[in-house]
């Protein structure tokens, strides 16, 4: 093990820094919507850097009792956060993007996106599960302030939902922590560092199962809750479709994962106590219930971001079932991650763009979008087909292999169900998809896209969509086979 | 002296203290309100009064209606034989626990409410009514304080009960201890028609609950059913008094013992009259359709009276 | 002190700890509400220091001091604030009427037990004892949110159910780490603010805080 803290502190100063840039620069200058992005790009930087020490076989850890820990699921989502809070930087409200924020607005998103991502960052790079739990509690706070950027009733129905729901859900996680420090104190004795993931780890052996058992249920409860599964999940659809659209693909592009990051840490610990047969089924019926109503609710949905949160809700259940498959299920579960952030974030984002151009979040109201933004209209597309999980997308390949482990487990059965309600979703969002595209566009709408330059890092998003769909590359693959080793057990 | 008598002994000093507590109470929350009032023994003249006139009964009452003031006074006289009094244990204490003393006292509740609807006037039906709405809620909170106490003693006679707190002085501290005596406070109130449930000192309230079911009764038969109430209002605070601090009670059969025993009650029944005094000159009535409320909140206290003894077993 | 004692102790505080959480099902006003949480909170912060004293553990104290500080007053300051703001919107009509509510509430503590058996079976601590009733009380909050109406009461209902958590770790773990302890307050503090915040905004836009009416998202 190293001791480093630079590249700790490359991966968490700069969000703060940003902040705090945010908070005394005018937000209308220039060079506070370049330092802010800059920023984000140090972050990214950072996490590459990370994962290049994760790759040589090294876990940096930092801090007192080794607060601070990063392996490969660490550094994995610490690049998605990364990934995601740079495009908010880039692509989130700023001058001449969209007119109808006033600076103060702008400002206030800058400052509290900036702590968004700090906490998330925080959560992912945390040892210990105390502070992960902080740092996630944490996210809520931040995220739902700037969630009624615009206040409208709508937008402050959202927020309030958001953020109760959210902290009464993480505060039962809470519960679950207290309990899992509770059996190692009863059997070990107080230690500073017992809520270390690692501590817990090695001390699995000894826990109690009944006491473990009831306290993952808890953890399930609170972090799934966060993670947007059913049953938790009504809070979802209304944050994303009301929140700004680069908040929208923050929170759904890696809120969702990060929360499901805490329940991958703490499954690791209690399938090393009560064996994997537990946790497996509590996440496989999670799991599928999330599938099902969300698949389900796709049909019904009237509004493009709905759709998309909706959409959310499905693949999150998803990734939730691959957990419980064994090896090849992980393996395909985090390769799931990493495609669903990439394009629901893009997603979001194209969504903004339509929203602005449109002024109207319904479908039925959106109407020859590829006549009217033909590269927005094209990428929207593209996400939406790399979403349904065709081929040549990313998100083919890690269903097929998702499928593929469900089926190597011996559950056929209920893989078929998923195939079902996959297709129940790819339906409904294809017949969504063609009602957005084609037709006659709205009389007197301004053909032509926006801000030009915003387009390429979207593309961008659907060139690494296409890769991760032709050939995972080699540096992921060695990357998710250590992340294997640490969740597949 | 023969222990046979005690029973007897303490029916007796029961029924005697019985009004002059009901007096009590009205003359001090008088006082409280800065009333003169009526001396403390006026119950006893208006029982002698209502013994000597004569008997008004409605040509529709059945002889339900004429039994059942002496099943109600029979019923609670019954009671004051079984429940530690004066002395601990009792002569007859092995013939009722706690579960006769509760459904004894229902006993008579049932027939005052059976009475009450047997003329068919229209107050009488109402008062029964409400009556077993109260009753339905505060019998089975009674029963679980009671049974809260008894798991820490490990008896439901009620006498063992009283004697494990005398070994254990530390025991009438307890969580358990103190959340039942609130519990059978509050029950208190509603069995005994006290404020904020019903309003004793009125029958001219459209939501009376003991008044409008004994609104028919008249001479002896009203002396009795008034008796009884008062009566069971003695049994309530003694239970009260003697259960969560059963100091001055006798444990030993001795004239001078039971001397003792007696003023400390008097004292006890005093010193809750006047908080009852107090409580009543303090509060309103609530309205009909809360009583429920108060009555779980009792009923959660006499709970949590339950788990409190169990968690500490 | 004796183990028996803090065993005694600790019940007696959870069962008022607890009873604050059933006093707010029972009573219907703000200020009774805001009573029974300011009640809540400083019998908690008596039960910590008991435990404090009885585990030698200057933490302990340093933490319910915070807690008496931060809960038993400043909050409360805040929630008498909103009061005279919004005192006039009671608890009328709650999803579950107050009888059944009372009701239920005792069913969720008896579920508690059931839950939390494995738990007092483990430990050896004294305190052990209260620990389903602090379940208890986190069932108890989590049925306040759902069952009323007000965004003040729904509030309330999070600050117990954070007071349950909080009485659970320091029964059965005598205090989790201070660093995780302090940062759960500052979590605690801030998402109350914020939510104080809504509050105020939810008032502004919807001209009740009756959150009835937020029903326009729906599908």
């Amino acid at each position: 093990m190293t001791v480093t803290s630079a590249p700790f502190l490359a991966l968490l100063l700069p969000p703060l820094v940003a902040a705090l840039l945010a908070l005394v620069l005018p937000p209308r200058r220039f060079l506070a919507g370049v330092a802010h992005a800059a920023l984000a790009l140090v972050s990214l930087g950072a996490a590459l850097g990370l994962i290049h020490l994760v790759l040589d076989g090294e876990t940096p850890t930092w801090g007192p009792t080794d607060l601070f820990r990063v392996d490969a699921l660490s550094a994995l989502l610490a690049l998605c956060v990364a990934f995601v809070t740079a495009l908010a930087a880039l692509l989130g409200p700023g001058p001449g993007r969209d007119q109808h924020y006033t600076p103060a607005q702008i400002r206030r998103f800058r400052v509290f996106a900036s702590l968004f991502a700090f906490t998330m960052l925080v959560a992912v790079t945390a040892n210990n599960v105390g502070v992960m739990w902080i740092a996630i509690e944490a996210t809520t706070i931040v995220s739902a302030v700037i969630v009624p950027l615009t206040v409208s009733k709508a937008s402050v129905e959202a927020s309030w939902k958001y953020i109760l729901i959210g902290s009464v859900g993480i505060a039962l996680a809470f519960v679950g922590t207290v309990l899992g420090y509770f059996d190692f104190v009863t059997l070990v004795g107080p230690r500073e560092s017992a809520l270390n993931w690692t501590v817990l780890l090695a001390n699995a052996r000894v826990l109690h199962p009944p006491v473990i058992e009831l306290a993952f249920v808890f953890i399930l409860i609170g972090y799934g809750t966060k993670a947007g599964l059913a049953p938790m999940h009504t809070w979802l659809p209304d944050a994303h479709s009301e929140a700004p659209s680069a908040l929208s693909a923050m929170m759904s592009g890696v809120l969702l994962a990060v929360a499901l990051y805490a329940i991958i840490r703490w499954k690791a610990v209690v399938a090393s106590v009560v064996g994997p047969v537990f946790p497996n089924r509590l996440l496989i019926g999670l799991g599928l219930l999330s599938l099902a109503i969300a698949a389900l609710s796709l049909v019904i949905q009237r509004q493009y971001k709905r759709l998309l949160a909706y959409s959310s809700i499905e693949h999150t259940g998803l990734m939730c079932m691959g957990l419980a498959l064994g090896p090849l299920g992980v393996f395909a579960s985090m390769l799931h991650l990493v495609n669903h952030t990439v394009a629901k974030s893009m997603m979001f984002f194209l969504s903004g763009r339509i929203l602005d151009r449109y002024g109207t979040p319904e479908i039925g109201s959106v109407s020859g979008l590829l006549r009217v933004m033909p590269w927005t209209g094209g990428l929207f597309a593209a996400g939406m087909l790399a979403l349904l999980g065709l081929p040549p997308f990313g998100m083919f390949l890690s269903e097929f292999t998702l499928l593929r482990a469900g089926f190597a487990d011996g559950l056929g059965g209920l893989m078929a169900v998923v195939l079902v309600f996959l297709a129940v979703a790819f339906v409904s969002l294809l017949g969504h998809l063609n009602r957005m595209l084609y037709g006659a566009a709205p009389a007197e709408m301004r053909v032509g896209e926006g801000s030009r330059w915003d387009v390429l890092p979207l593309a961008g998003c659907v060139a690494a969509l296409i890769v991760l769909g032709i050939a995972v590359p080699a540096p992921m693959t060695a990357l998710l086979h250590r992340i294997v080793e640490i969740a597949g057990r | 002296m023969r222990p046979w008598l005690l029973g007897p002994v303490q029916a007796a000093v029961a029924l005697l203290l019985a009004p002059g507590l009901v007096g009590a109470i009205r003359w001090m929350k008088a006082r409280l309100q800065s009333r003169a009032g009526s001396p403390p023994w006026q119950p006893y003249l208006e029982l002698r009064k209502l013994f000597a006139k004569e008997v008004v009964v409605s040509s529709n009452a059945s002889w339900l209606f004429r039994a059942a003031p002496f099943i109600v006074f029979g019923s609670t006289v019954t009671v004051t034989l079984l429940v530690p009094l004066l002395a601990v244990p009792l002569p007859f204490g092995g013939a009722g626990d706690l579960l006769v003393v509760v459904y004894l006292l229902l006993l008579g509740t049932f027939f005052l409410a059976l009475a009450g609807l047997d003329p068919g006037s229209p107050f009488g039906g109402m008062g029964a009514s409400r009556e077993m709405t109260v009753a339905a809620l505060a019998e089975p909170t009674m029963a679980l304080a009671i049974f809260a106490l008894a798991w820490g003693a490990g008896s439901t006679n009620l006498g063992q009960i009283a004697l494990r707190t005398l070994s254990m002085p530390s025991e009438a501290l307890a969580p358990g201890h103190v959340l039942a005596f609130a519990a059978i406070f509050l029950v208190t109130l509603a069995e005994t028609g006290r404020l904020p449930v019903d309003n004793p000192s009125t029958h001219l309230e459209l939501t009376m609950i003991h008044e409008a079911m004994i609104l028919e009764y008249s001479g002896r038969y009203l002396a009795l059913i008034e008796w009884a109430a008062a009566l069971k209002l003695l049994v309530f605070f003694s239970l009260l008094g003697n259960l969560f601090a059963p100091w001055g009670v006798a444990s030993v059969i001795t004239p001078g013992a039971l001397l003792w025993a007696a003023g400390t009650l008097a004292l006890k029944l005093l010193a809750l009259g006047g908080v009852i005094a107090l409580v009543e000159t303090h509060i309103a009535k609530l309205r009909l359709f809360r009583v429920p409320e108060l009555l779980s909140a009792s009923f959660i206290l006499a709970l949590l009276a339950v788990t409190a003894s169990f968690l500490l077993r | 002190m004796s183990p028996e004692m803090v065993s005694q102790l600790s019940v007696g505080g959870s069962t008022l700890v607890l009873l604050g959480g059933l006093m707010m099902l029972w009573r219907r006003g703000v200020a009774a509400h805001i009573g029974a949480f300011t009640f809540q909170s400083v019998a908690l912060a008596a039960t910590m220091a008991m435990v404090g004293w009885f585990a030698g553990d200057w933490q302990l104290w340093a933490v319910a001091a915070l807690l008496l500080l931060v809960k038993g007053i400043g909050i409360p300051l805040l929630l008498k604030r909103m009061e005279r703001r919004f005192g006039s919107e009671r608890e009328l009509e709650p999803y579950v009427n107050t009888a059944t509510s009372l009701l239920i509430g005792g069913l969720l503590v008896l579920l508690a037990y059931i839950v939390t058996a494995p738990l007092v079976s483990v430990s050896r601590l004294p305190t052990r004892t209260g620990m389903p009733l602090a379940i208890g009380l986190v069932f108890v909050s989590l049925f306040i949110i759902i069952s009323r109406k007000k965004a003040l009461t729904q509030v309330l209902g999070f600050l117990m159910l954070e007071n349950g958590i909080a009485l659970l770790a320091v029964l059965g773990t005598h205090g989790i780490p201070i660093i995780v302890e302090i940062g759960v307050f500052l979590d605690v503090a801030l998402g109350f603010i914020v939510m104080q915040v809504f509050v105020y905004q939810i008032h502004e836009t919807f001209e009740s805080i009756d959150v009835e009416q937020l029903n326009r998202l729906r599908e």
